[in-house]
């Protein structure tokens, strides 16, 4: 608040020589990247398509309208002031004034990083998805549909809107399980809509709960979640939401969908809903319990450092035992929700600040695990660990993917996971250490499962009696290393390439720099005062 | 980039005046950085580029060499400066918050590249073992698959090691460390293939990843206390920060103390190296043996004020547990007759004592002893890879890994047994020199360290003796009369303990302390030298006179005790596999698959619910509401007051 009030009375210059800077002056930037997939739905389910014949152009327009919101995007990311502790691109219309909601929309640094997070993830899956051959007009219409539930997810500021946009990505991501996903299809999708709609409820209970204690006059995140409401009332409510995020991200004990989904759902909705979907867990609880009540914050962090242990260890545990490539794949995708919450457990600013970059980090190495784990499987033609063996020759696209997959997760340096788990391990030993010790262990753990997959599947000895392995297709191989990629490039320059001996940036004013906006913020209620001399 | 280049230019455009004015020290700018950036272009190239077996070889000797060179000119460079040579650039920066202490109100983790001499020396010395591992490998490893991969995780790691050497940024520090360990493995499990390989792989990821973790944990401890993770911002307010407190110091040190002795491969923390020191190639274990001794030791010489900035006692358990890891080591080397995993296990001691002495040499306030120590293990550091080569030349043509099965090497394979006494006699006379320069043998922890001498002398020189003496017999498929030095590889491991004799000879003169750290020390008594060397020669001679007068007796009662001790180590691990491992992965499978089967249930339950609901629906209305008329007045009637209170 001190900066803002430092702002607003010497406003800093918009940023210059920035491509982009300048070109939306009204607010309808987000509008267009949440609604521009749902119009792209509309345009593929009516226009005429007799025998398929206009498939690949149904792909396309997907494609493009990805390439479109990743423009929209980029605009949107180079145009953000990052030193504005406030939402930005907001937009406030009013909806039904008699309840007091609104469509209000919004980003500061942490959803700018979760929309750049879906929107990579959105396009990962529409490569992965090039494969579609049976009822492709459906199929890319429901992708869509869940992109636009994601991203609308992620920038509403009002919780009614929230609620809605929450509830949503589950009814799309099933019926795409239930029309195209593997031979456990239908439970899978059950189980996925089962999980999300009681995290749905849970969550819609306690946006009413807020709604009832603060006089019920409005929806708006600025209203309901504030920290002057009590102690009680900020735990009952935490608690709820917590519920509600451990059944998205998902945390143990209420991860029992994520090995069917997974394990079942085609790679293009594995990549969607490892790498972006369920990241809205740990956003939900930045927003709803980090950012908004502190005092709750407080008492409720050995809780989730207590889930981000048991999450992490279960996680690593789970996938050393299984015997299924794609259940080792969902697995491990568990990893990376475990660390984020681990930051927001530590309720320092610099574990938050950790957590808020392992969402974009988390997002793309669980992406990449479950993704290369499902393409590994149907180029194999087989998910059996016993089966597959020695492919690292045969499918070295593959092969290298998985390796990378695996660093990413373990937070090996040079890919952009180092800098999330060094944040957040070093913001979380200040509160947290049994936790941080705890988590370090199933990170252990997880190493042993990794090591113990790569040495099966890649480097063992090849099985004669496997079925006929070939390497990945070029969609495939882009799709997955679009998210390698971007590990890699946010791993390398955190704070963005400059122009040779200046301070200018070239094109990306750096992930890091951005998503600063607002943690300040956010974190303000767990600085630690400076301590006295002690011994 | 853009300012290694412009250093470079500017290097090269200086004002010329009369005759050859060349100032080495101007071509650190950009020379320094190259260290980083050589390793890792030959990384990239070897990984990228023809991948048969010479050309990947040939480039990851190249981009070795050209390190080298490097690191050479670097020397010179630094020849004339007293201070060391500091570039530093920004990785991250961020602010995180507005208010509180303002040493955590930023997050920052700069490229620290800090050379001084004892980072070129140990740099150097990496160097060299690498060098000669590689060219020994080019020779003895051609049968061995995945070259290109092999040839470029030496780059990858070698990288690693310039970046660890040179780190004064706690996290880039662990960032090097992890790409380090990460090498490690990969080098480690080069036999991916084979499955004893792959499954002993497992413990080289294992144990030194919880001891990394151990790292980790203890930059991160020291961090959310001190709010600074660089060196030289950290040493000076370890009691002046506010808050601080003795018991997080030695939090902080013991996870930091737990992590560095992982990777030196101390015992208990040396299975990574023994488990895997038969199934990996030989230049894989020896390049993993000797970089890991220099860059442990480097690090715990710098982190040493941590330690001792927390109390005495826990400087005294530091020095405690180094003893015992030194006269644990060489009695496991005494059992079982696996030559590579004895010297392994002997070369463990050795650097073991030598960490002892750094820790005594910081306790005593003396930084003489300290830096003696390190000093020690450059050179133990070169005898380990020499060893290993020397032994793994001769395990190779007498096509056996059981000194049982070996001998008569000094007459047949002359130059690799030469080459293996003389490994064995660096590694022991490389500690007596550092025991030489402050360690009182009559202390108590002098006798200690005195019988850790003694047993390193036999379990070092014990191989030796049973590879080069006696009969070496027939076996099934084995002609002795072929056993020979093959060509092309011998020289290598000779021309290494060479390296290292020089690197013992220099750490006898107080000169080179000097040098390594810049300050000036005194020459230690030549009767203390002796001391030790007495002490050295005696177990060299008690080794010499068992296995020449009952070699047979001495390899079978090794043999019997490594059988003994095998039973007891499966008899460790099959309980913690049976008590720890299997219930934890059993309790993950139950959960993996009974939550998901509960759920199921609800789902069911939920669905014949549902099914209920629809049946009622179809009934007629009126007698329903008839029945639930009567159903709710009864439970009213039993709720109200009067009726059943």
């Amino acid at each position: 608040m001190i900066l803002l009030t430092i702002v607003s009375q010497n406003p800093s210059p918009s940023p210059v020589g920035v491509p982009g800077a300048g070109i939306f002056t009204q607010p309808f930037l987000l509008s267009l990247i949440v609604w521009l997939p749902t119009i792209a739905a509309a345009v593929i389910a009516t226009v005429p398509n007799p025998r398929g014949r206009y498939d690949v152009a149904m792909k396309q327009i997907a494609f493009f309208t990805n390439m479109g919101v990743l423009a929209l995007l980029f605009i949107g990311y180079n145009q953000f002031e990052n030193f504005l502790p406030t939402m930005q691109y907001e937009e406030k219309l009013s909806w039904l004034p008699a309840i007091g909601v609104t469509y209000h929309l919004g980003i500061d640094g942490p959803g700018l990083v979760m929309l750049v997070l879906s929107g990579l993830c959105g396009l990962a899956s529409i490569l992965a998805s090039w494969g579609v051959r049976e009822r492709v007009r459906s199929y890319f219409c429901l992708l869509l549909l869940a992109e636009t539930a994601v991203n609308g997810t992620i920038v509403a500021r009002d919780t009614f809107v929230l609620v809605l946009f929450w509830g949503a990505a589950a009814i799309p991501l099933a019926l795409l399980i239930l029309g195209w996903g593997g031979p456990r299809r239908a439970g899978a999708a059950w189980r996925l809509l089962g999980y999300w709609g009681f995290g749905t409820a849970a969550l819609a209970l306690g946006v009413f709960a807020l709604y009832r204690f603060t006089g019920g006059q409005s929806f708006d995140f600025d209203a309901l979640l504030k920290p002057g409401l009590s102690p009680r009332i900020q735990l009952t409510v935490s608690l709820v939401m917590i519920v509600a995020a451990a059944t998205r991200l998902p945390l143990f004990p209420l991860h029992g969908w994520i090995r069917d989904v997974l394990g079942e759902a085609p790679p293009g909705v594995v990549v969607l809903v490892a790498g972006a979907a369920t990241r809205l867990g740990a956003f939900l609880i930045l927003r709803t319990v980090i950012a908004s009540e502190p005092a709750a914050g407080h008492i409720l962090s050995p809780l989730l450092a207590a889930l981000a242990a048991l999450t992490v260890g279960f996680a690593g545990l789970a996938a050393l035992r299984t015997t299924d490539v794609r259940h080792a794949g969902a697995y491990l995708a568990m990893v990376p929700g475990g660390i984020t919450v681990l930051g927001f457990a530590a309720i320092s600013p610099l574990g938050i600040a950790g957590s808020v970059l392992s969402l974009f980090t988390g997002g793309l190495a669980a992406g990449l695990i479950a993704g290369v784990c499902a393409t590994l499987a149907e180029r194999a033609q087989t998910r059996s660990l016993a089966v597959l063996g020695g492919l690292a020759p045969r499918m070295p696209n593959i092969a290298w993917l998985l390796t990378i997959a695996a660093m990413a997760l373990l937070g090996v340096p040079i890919l952009s996971s180092y800098s999330a788990e060094v944040m957040t391990f070093f913001g979380a030993f200040k509160n947290q250490p049994i936790g941080a010790f705890a988590v370090a262990a199933g990170l252990a753990v997880s190493a042993i499962a990794l090591a113990v997959l790569l040495r099966r599947v890649l480097f063992g000895s090849p099985n004669p009696d496997a079925p006929g392995v070939s390497d990945a297709s070029l969609g495939e191989t882009w799709y997955l290393g679009l998210l390698a990629g971007a590990l890699l490039w946010v791993g390398l320059f955190p704070g963005g390439p400059k122009i040779p001996g200046t301070e200018v940036p070239l094109f990306d004013p750096g992930l890091i720099t951005q998503m600063s906006a607002g943690i300040s913020d956010i974190s303000s209620p767990y600085v630690a005062p400076t301590p006295s001399t002690a011994r | 980039m853009s300012e290694i280049v412009l250093a470079a230019s500017g290097a090269a455009s200086g004002t010329r005046s009369a005759g050859f004015t060349f100032d080495p020290s101007t071509t650190l700018p950009w020379a320094v950085p190259l260290l980083l950036i050589a390793p890792f272009a030959a990384f990239v190239l070897a990984l990228s580029s023809i991948r048969t077996r010479r050309s990947a070889s040939a480039m990851a000797m190249f981009g070795t060499v050209v390190t080298l060179l490097l690191t050479l000119l670097v020397a010179w460079g630094l020849s004339r400066r007293s201070t060391p040579y500091v570039a530093t650039y920004q990785y991250i920066n961020m602010s995180v918050a507005f208010s509180g202490p303002t040493n955590f109100q930023a997050f920052t983790i700069q490229l620290i590249l800090h050379v001084d001499h004892l980072t070129v020396v140990a740099l150097l010395a990496i160097e060299i073992c690498m060098i000669a591992a590689i060219g020994w490998h080019s020779v003895m490893g051609r049968s061995e698959p995945g070259a290109a991969r092999f040839h470029a995780v030496i780059t990858a790691l070698l990288f690693a090691c310039s970046g660890m050497l040179m780190s004064w940024d706690l996290a880039e520090l662990f960032g090097f460390w992890a790409i380090g360990g990460a090498m490690t493995y990969l080098l480690l499990a080069h036999r991916w293939g084979l499955d004893e390989a792959a499954s002993r792989a497992r413990v080289a990821l294992a144990l030194p990843f919880l001891t990394d973790l151990s790292f980790l944990c203890g930059i991160a401890w020291l961090y959310a206390r001190y709010g600074t993770q660089k060196l030289d911002a950290l040493l000076p307010i370890l009691h002046t920060n506010p808050g601080w407190t003795v018991r997080s110091l030695v939090v902080g040190s013991i996870l930091l103390g737990v992590g560095i002795a992982g990777r030196l491969a101390l015992w208990p923390f040396i299975s990574w190296i023994t488990q895997t020191s038969v199934t990996t190639p030989p230049a894989a274990s020896a390049i993993a043996q000797s970089a890991w001794s220099i860059i442990g030791i480097v690090v715990l010489f710098r982190l040493m004020p941590i330690v001792v900035a927390s109390n005495v006692q826990t400087v005294r358990g530091f020095i405690s547990a180094s003893l015992v890891a030194a006269i644990a080591a060489p009695l496991l080397s005494l059992l079982g007759n696996e030559p590579r995993r004895a010297i392994a296990l002997a070369g463990s001691s050795a650097v073991a004592i030598a960490a002892a002495v750094v820790m005594n040499g910081f306790q005593a306030q003396s930084s003489t002893f300290a830096i003696a120590g390190v000093a020690a293990v450059l050179a133990i550091a070169l005898a380990r890879a020499g060893a290993v080569l020397a032994v793994a030349s001769i395990a190779a043509a007498m096509r056996t890994d059981d000194l049982a099965e070996m001998g008569d090497a000094s007459r047949r394979m002359r130059t690799s047994s030469g080459a293996l006494l003389a490994s064995v006699a660096v590694m022991v006379l490389s500690v007596v020199g550092a025991l030489g320069f402050g360690i009182n043998s009559r202390s108590p922890n002098g006798f200690v360290l005195g019988e850790a001498v003694l047993l390193c002398a036999i379990a070092g020189l014990r191989v030796f003796m049973a590879a080069s003496f006696g009969p070496l017999r027939r076996r099934r498929a084995f002609e002795p009369d072929r056993v020979r030095e093959t060509p092309g590889a011998l020289g290598w491991p000779y021309w290494i303990a060479a390296a290292g004799a020089t690197f013992v000879l220099a750490s006898l003169f107080s000169g080179w302390l000097n040098l390594l750290d810049g300050q000036s020390h005194k020459a230690a008594s030549p009767a203390a030298f002796l001391t030790w060397v007495g002490v050295a020669v005696l177990g060299f001679a008690a080794a010499g006179f068992g296995y020449a007068t009952v070699r047979d007796g001495a390899i079978a009662a090794s043999a019997a005790g490594g059988r003994l001790l095998g039973r007891v180590m499966a008899i460790v691990f099959g309980a913690i596999d049976r008590f720890v491992i299997g219930p934890a992965t059993d309790v993950a499978r139950r959960l993996g698959d009974g939550i998901p089967a509960g759920d199921g249930a609800v789902g069911r339950v939920t669905t014949t619910s549902g099914r209920l609901a629809l049946a009622a629906a179809r009934l007629p209305a009126m007698p329903v509401v008839i029945v639930l008329a009567v159903v709710l007045a009864l439970v009213f009637a039993l709720v109200a007051p009067g009726v059943a209170r």
